[in-house]
């Protein structure tokens, strides 16, 4: 029970933080039809500009309990590097999609070496930090406060994303928009606009996911690439698209990668693709997306 | 300015300080006109981004010194810096570097992958090649047997072997459940595979209770720490090295792995020495530091000013890397130097190989040598992580240094060959 306990549990902090990632793919996908590739920098980037911004702001006098918010407000001021990005992707919105691919996989690039630019290649972290909240002993079984929190800020923003998505006049402009974007347009729905701050949205949802996850883990310049392998895994389980589909599909991927690592350490990738090819076969649109015509 | 124009300002700069300094110096005109050219590929960025930077760091002060001692037998040293990425590429650039840059030597090279494709190119290209680190071999398995252009590093085993010595040496009859958390490449498995043959040799009785390999650059370890817990290990030996390894140690703080009685053995923790805060790297673990340990009570005044030199400019502490770098031009500079030396005239390639032959060389961590063999023989340090130090990290408390004679297997043999019957002293 102890080491199922433990396997959860990793599980589940893994999957809270990829969702945040995918969940700004599909958000990213669903209206604008573009396949974001950077949004593992944007990830990267958060992890970095959180421990920046942690740092200045314990040497300014913020008490270290604070932290969490320091860095959950340094990832919401980082997405404003989104409408810019934008700006650019505006030139491929109507091209080929291995233009879209091209142009955002160039932003990876980019983005690696302004990273190294302004950070070094050294792996940054923030200590121990993530234990000054201490730990949560259940039995046999503990783990830090802080990884509780970032499942439970996960679910919060799951929670929010859902409710302005499914309850608010912008949310439905934004499904309207995703179901057939001339018709939106055509109805007087401001498509520029929607881009913009659609893109901005996902772009904030991996800051913050990148944010989060620096005080228990390091950044470093290789964390785009290992996430965004993971992310597109979520979305291909979850369905291209679909929020619903990026919650469950990063649940999926992360308690078969717990379990595997405990079972078969060896076959931690592989389990984990396993399930992406019979979901593909099965429902080749995902769990959660619109059968492909 | 552009990188020809930089070196032609350079080498004119070494030019007149040598012309200055000619009626000093008995070298032949030849030696005195050009700069001695230095290739150096390094990996910066990506995961060995920091390796390669302390590397670089090194060299940059062996050769500031060397130029103000006057150079290497007269000549002054340019170096020409490119970066290490994959084989394909970075074989590119040494190919750059020999025809394009005319380079006299190249050094550097921190992936046992780029060095092992890189080894035998530079054998058919005829250039002097000495490797920072890496190897070139297939894992354990030597795939240049008699080079005659390449030198390499000591094996990348050399301080498992020596991690799990320490561990039979402090804690024989202390565990039985071990576990392993490794890289999943050639250098973790092997790490690991040493580590239980040596346990064998030493008659300790042991059982295997959990593996673990994650690949390089995994930063959430909460699943493998989860897993590793579950096993109720006495014992954990992992050489986990880069980012991973601090990510690792909060990992398993955070869990709790560490709260118990549970040993731990951490051959390549010297890579990253100065992330291993004291908050969650508790006291008395064995912690490798390879051939450079920066705070090593009474140093030899080399090591005092480099570390001095690295503190002040860079604020941090170097590793291990910055030995192999400085290593690798002490060894360059000892061979052109013999060999002019006893030609009495500019030395030619073969010269100065042959000098590099058997050579000892003083480096920042201590007596180190090169063997006929191509082979670096060099200095060990690892011990048992203390607190009590005036930084935020851990260091050694208790100190056990061994030259690498002791830890690499001799020419011509096969190491796991090797383990079983040398005559390994505790």
């Amino acid at each position: 029970m102890t080491a199922f306990l433990d396997v959860l549990i990793g599980g589940v902090f893994h999957a809270s933080v990829l969702f945040l990632v995918a969940a700004g793919l599909q958000l990213v996908f669903g209206v604008q039809r573009i396949v974001n590739l950077a949004c593992g920098s944007f990830y990267a980037l958060g992890a970095y500009f959180g421990i920046t911004a942690v740092n200045t702001a314990i040497a300014a006098g913020v008490p270290p309990w604070s932290f969490i918010l320091v860095l959950i407000l340094s990832g919401i001021l980082l997405a404003a590097i989104g409408p810019v990005i934008e700006l650019v992707l505006r030139t491929v919105y109507k091209r080929d999609e291995a233009f879209q691919l091209l142009l955002t996989f160039a932003f990876v690039l980019m983005f690696q070496d302004v990273l190294r630019f302004f950070w070094g290649a050294n792996p940054q972290t923030l200590g121990n930090l993530s234990m000054s909240y201490g730990k949560v002993t259940l039995g046999e079984v503990s783990f830090p406060t802080y990884n509780v929190l970032v499942i439970a800020a996960s679910i919060g923003i799951a929670l929010a994303l859902g409710w302005f998505l499914q309850r608010t006049r912008y949310g439905r402009i934004l499904r309207a928009t995703a179901e057939n974007r001339d018709m939106a347009a055509a109805l007087g729905a401001n498509v520029r606009w929607i881009n913009a701050s659609v893109f901005t949205l996902g772009t904030l949802l991996g800051t913050v996911g990148g944010a989060l996850v620096v005080p228990t883990s390091a950044a470093s310049l290789d964390m785009p690439v290992e996430l965004v392998v993971e992310a597109f895994a979520v979305v291909v389980i979850g369905g291209l698209g679909s929020m619903r589909g990026a919650l469950v599909g990063a649940l999926i991927v992360g308690l078969v990668r717990a379990w595997a690592i405990t079972k078969y350490a060896e076959l931690e990738v592989l389990a984990i693709y396993l399930v992406v090819i019979v979901v593909l076969v099965a429902r080749p649109a995902g769990l959660f997306g619109k059968p492909i015509e | 300015m552009d990188n020809k124009r930089r070196r032609l300002l350079q080498a004119l700069g070494g030019t007149g300080v040598a012309a200055a300094a000619s009626p000093f110096l008995s070298f032949p005109a030849i030696a005195q006109n050009t700069p001695l050219r230095v290739g150096i590929i390094a990996p910066k960025a990506g995961i060995a981004g920091t390796v390669g930077e302390c590397g670089l760091r090194g060299t940059l002060w062996a050769t500031e010194r060397i130029n103000a001692e006057g150079g290497i037998a007269g000549r002054k040293v340019e170096l020409v810096i490119e970066e290490e990425t994959n084989p394909k590429d970075s074989i590119e650039r040494l190919r750059k570097l020999v025809l394009q840059d005319k380079v006299d030597c190249v050094q550097g090279i921190v992936s046992s992958g780029v060095s092992l494709a890189m080894g035998a190119v530079a054998e058919e290209m005829k250039a002097t090649l000495i490797f920072w680190d890496g190897t070139t071999q297939d894992g354990v398995k030597e795939t240049m047997e008699k080079p005659r252009y390449v030198f390499r590093s000591t094996d990348n085993e050399c301080e498992a072997v020596m991690a799990s010595l320490l561990c039979v040496k402090y804690w024989k009859g202390q565990f039985t459940r071990v576990a392993g958390i490794n890289p999943d490449y050639s250098y973790g498995r092997n790490n690991f595979a040493a580590f239980q043959a040596l346990l064998k040799k030493f008659g300790v009785q042991f059982e295997v209770v959990a593996e673990q390999w994650p690949k390089v650059g995994t930063l959430d370890l909460t699943s493998h720490v989860a897993a590793l817990k579950a096993a109720k290990p006495d014992l954990v030996f992992s050489s986990l090295l880069f980012a991973d390894l601090p990510v690792f140690m909060k990992t398993a703080h955070g869990a709790g792995l560490m709260d118990g009685k549970t040993k731990f053995a951490f051959p390549a923790a010297g890579f990253q020495h100065t992330g291993l805060k004291k908050e969650f790297t508790p006291e008395g673990m064995i912690f490798g530091h390879n051939t450079l340990y920066f705070a090593k009570e009474n140093p030899s005044p080399l090591q005092k000013a480099f570390v001095d030199h690295y503190a002040d400019k860079y604020k941090d502490y170097p590793h291990w890397e910055a030995d192999r770098a400085y290593f690798a031009m002490q060894v360059y500079k000892a061979g052109v130097e013999k060999a002019q030396k006893a030609k009495n005239a500019w030395p030619s390639q073969n010269d100065i190989i042959d000098a590099m032959e058997g050579i000892e060389v003083t480096s920042l961590g201590g007596p180190g040598k090169m063997r006929k063999d191509h082979i670096a023989e060099q200095t060990f340090y690892q011990g048992l992580t203390t607190h009590k130090n005036k930084y935020d990290f851990a260091t050694l408390g208790r100190v056990d240094t061994m030259f690498s004679d002791q830890l690499q297997k001799p020419q011509g043999t096969d190491f796991w060959k090797w383990i079983e019957t040398a005559n390994i002293k505790l």
